[in-house]
């Protein structure tokens, strides 16, 4: 055959295009045992210490001769991703899934359960009811705690100390005259810092100190009780607007304050008392990263009456893929991150204790030496355990409007922060922003 | 070559059809397939949590729109929005290309920080407003402060009125050097004899720029009218860094509620009626621009 130079620079042109073109159509494939064929687990996850999820990855690897494709996903859009995968149709084999992410994913038919399968039943009767009941689903359980943890009051001892108070508030009132206290003392002119900045994420405070109360927001039947037999939203709403505009002990500048720079103003010994996860006392304990480190203690979630106590808690789980071609593989993958190893212990869950002192489901981890030796460090091991004891998940995260209700919750409850929505009218709006969305989708 | 003659040459709208094709298929397949599909999205119940109940409604995402009160509330917000970017954006590009038209000594320079914050992606611009506005350690509480002009550190955002106006300042300031731009290409093809002709006829400043320079400037704002607008109903990132859309509504946009219901609910079915609704009114927007401003400009820029 004879190449004239139209035909030359064809060929040249088609031979440069093609591996230019191949990863392209690659990436626009759907098939997940693209490439592979040899069992290997793909494995999504949001961006937390991705370097020692690898390492622990290549643990799983080395024991067992799976290989894991891990990927980490900025965590700000984890959730989108994740969905515009799973609707495309190439999703992972295994994941990280939020509680309140995880209604609609089964009910998008992104997730299988994982009933029956071995180890299951022993890893549910070994965790906390509140895990347990967050990872359940119209009665299936879908998911392995990855971690979890629950809110608590953490103040600031030194403070407190210098103002002369010797122990935390048990009751909101307590707090803030406490907080009056070491106003009046000079030593800091708004002594309370909670995030209330519109963020797409919970805000568990709120949660926290009505189920700190005894109350909810919610019945079983997740209808709205809010403004009719619970008067405990109204009455901590009501405590929350006396403080942030009579008392003057919540900092106003919290409408423009996320979870980051709060961390960062207690670190800094700017607020004595905030409300927030119990891993926080870690990072704020941690001499390297905080001037108050030493200086952080972690309380019960002050009530109304100071005598009943509770919190909220959240869990993040592994989860199996509806359509994963690698089930086994990836439930062996999901047992070892999430479930018990061969002695009976949960590996993956203490791993990341120890490494990063992220919270654990597991009811067994509260007593061992090693770890309560670690949780010394930075908290108190009896309020750690009791807290995680009584700690319970919001009872609305199965519903499909949940997130739109926790969006409106925030807007209601900057409204009550900033004095422009009276406690009353607040939770009237709390109800009837419940039911439109019921019956938006039912 | 007896092969070549028996060739027929391609007339010349074959040939532009040609040339054009792989353009038109590449635009096809990545801007008109997507806006159609978003339209065709707008029509169903959709939203990602609940595929099962997926279904076709027709327009009653639109309908519904009309009692929905996130919806005519950031409408409002939006309206509001516009008008405070566009009226500020307008008034200060003007002066500024007016300024810089000039010549004088470190005009280059001044152009070039002008441009500066054009450059900055909508999110750099948030995040760099919220740490100036930051109640703690904002450098405009700094600045205040040291004038002597407020006695104690303030949270700027935290009132409704002091985000939203905060908020399109934000704005401004990132969208006003392409406004100074096109604003300054016209004022250089206005002709000096005119001005030297107004001057001889004793016209004063005010009268050569009102007899003179606005009407020669009448289609480079139509464009800055048109291009603002568009980018004021559709902001969105400045707006979510800085306040989320707080304090309460006082800062949720169409845009922002758009994205909210699409990415946070994942309703897309709804989401892409607001999306529409957002194109709708600016396309609306535009064509009473142009129907207003157009035939009033004599000259070509």
């Amino acid at each position: 055959m004879e190449l004239n130079r139209r035909q030359i620079l064809k060929y040249a042109g088609l031979g440069l295009a093609l591996p230019a073109a191949s990863p392209l159509l690659s990436a626009c494939s759907n098939d997940k045992s693209a490439g592979s064929g040899d069992g290997s687990v793909k494995f999504e996850g949001w961006d937390y210490e991705a370097a020692l999820v690898q390492q622990n990855l290549d643990n799983f690897t080395k024991t067992s001769t799976i290989k894991v494709n891990y990927t980490p996903i900025t965590s700000a859009q984890y959730v989108q991703k994740v969905v515009a995968e799973f609707t495309g149709g190439g999703g992972p084999d295994a994941l990280y899934v939020y509680d309140d992410s995880l209604a609609g994913w089964v009910e998008g038919d992104y997730l299988q359960p994982l009933d029956g399968m071995a180890g299951v039943d022993e890893v549910y009767a070994a965790i906390y009811p509140g895990n347990a009941s967050a990872m359940t689903y119209q009665g299936k359980r879908y998911g392995l705690p990855y971690y979890t943890d629950s809110n608590c009051l953490t103040y600031n001892a030194d403070i407190l100390a210098k103002a002369g108070i010797t122990k935390p508030p048990a009751s909101l009132e307590e707090l803030e005259a406490q907080a009056v206290k070491i106003k009046n003392a000079g030593l800091l002119k708004y002594p309370i810092g909670v995030p209330a900045q519109l963020s797409d994420t919970w805000w568990s405070w709120v949660w926290a100190l009505v189920f700190g109360s005894g109350g909810n927001m919610f019945d079983d039947q997740q209808a709205p009780i809010m403004n009719t037999t619970d008067t405990v939203v109204k009455d901590v709403f009501a405590w929350l607007q006396q403080a942030a505009n009579k008392s003057k002990v919540i900092d106003p500048a919290c409408l423009q304050l996320l979870p980051v720079p709060i961390d960062n103003a207690m670190k800094a010994n700017r607020y004595a008392y905030t409300i927030g996860a119990r891993y926080a006392s870690r990072d704020y304990n941690d001499a390297t990263k905080s001037k108050a480190a030493g200086k952080i203690r972690m309380a019960l979630i002050p009530s109304l009456d100071g005598q009943v106590h509770g919190t909220v808690s959240n869990t993040r789980l592994y989860a199996l893929a509806k359509d994963t071609e690698v089930k086994d593989n990836a439930f062996k993958l999901l047992t070892y991150l999430g479930g018990l190893d061969a002695n009976k212990q949960p590996y993956t869950a203490k791993f990341w204790f120890l490494q990063r002192g992220l919270g654990f489901a597991y009811r067994s981890m509260a007593t061992d030496p090693e770890i309560t030796a670690s949780l010394k460090k930075f908290a108190d091991p009896a309020i750690y355990a009791h807290l995680g004891e009584i700690a319970k998940p919001r009872n609305v995260l199965g519903m499909p409007w949940y997130t739109e209700f926790e969006t409106e919750m925030h807007k209601v409850v900057q409204g009550v922060l900033s004095n422009q929505t009276q406690p009353s009218a607040a939770v009237a709006s709390l109800a009837q922003s419940a039911a439109t969305l019921k019956k938006k989708y039912s | 070559m007896a092969v070549q003659a028996e060739r027929r040459p391609l007339g010349d709208s074959a040939k532009a059809w040609a040339l054009n094709a792989p353009a038109m298929i590449v635009i096809a397949l990545l801007v008109a397939y997507p806006i159609a599909y978003s339209f065709w999205v707008s029509l169903q119940r959709d939203n990602l949590k609940r595929p099962r109940a997926k279904q076709f409604i027709g327009f009653d995402n639109y309908q519904a729109l009309l009692s929905d009160q996130a919806f005519l509330s950031a409408l409002k917000v939006s309206a509001l929005f516009v008008l405070v970017v566009l009226g500020l954006t307008v008034v200060l590009a003007l002066i500024l290309a007016l300024v810089l038209n000039e010549r004088f000594r470190g005009r280059g320079l001044l152009l070039s920080l002008a441009l500066l914050p054009w450059a900055m992606p909508g999110v750099v611009n948030g995040l760099m407003w919220r740490t100036i506005f930051d109640a703690k350690t904002g450098a405009l509480n700094g600045l205040l402060t040291q004038l002597g002009l407020i006695a104690e550190y303030q949270a700027w955002l935290t009132s409704g009125t002091g985000a939203f106006l905060f908020t399109a300042l934000a704005q401004v300031w990132n969208t006003l050097p392409f406004s100074v731009i096109i604003l300054l290409a016209g004022l250089s093809t206005i002709p000096s004899e005119l001005y030297d002709a107004a001057t001889v006829d004793r016209a004063g400043a005010v009268q050569r720029f009102v007899q003179v320079t606005l009407p020669w400037l009448l289609h480079p704002l139509l464009i800055v009218l048109i291009l603002e607008t568009m980018n004021a109903f559709r902001a969105f990132d400045t707006i979510y860094v800085l306040t989320g859309g707080g304090p309460g509504d006082a800062t949720t946009t169409i845009a922002l509620l758009d994205v909210q219901t699409v990415l946070t609910f994942t309703d897309v079915g709804l989401g892409s009626a607001y999306a529409w609704v957002i194109t709708a009114i600016t396309l609306l927007i535009s064509v009473g621009y142009i129907g207003l401003l157009y035939r009033k400009g004599n000259f070509e820029v």
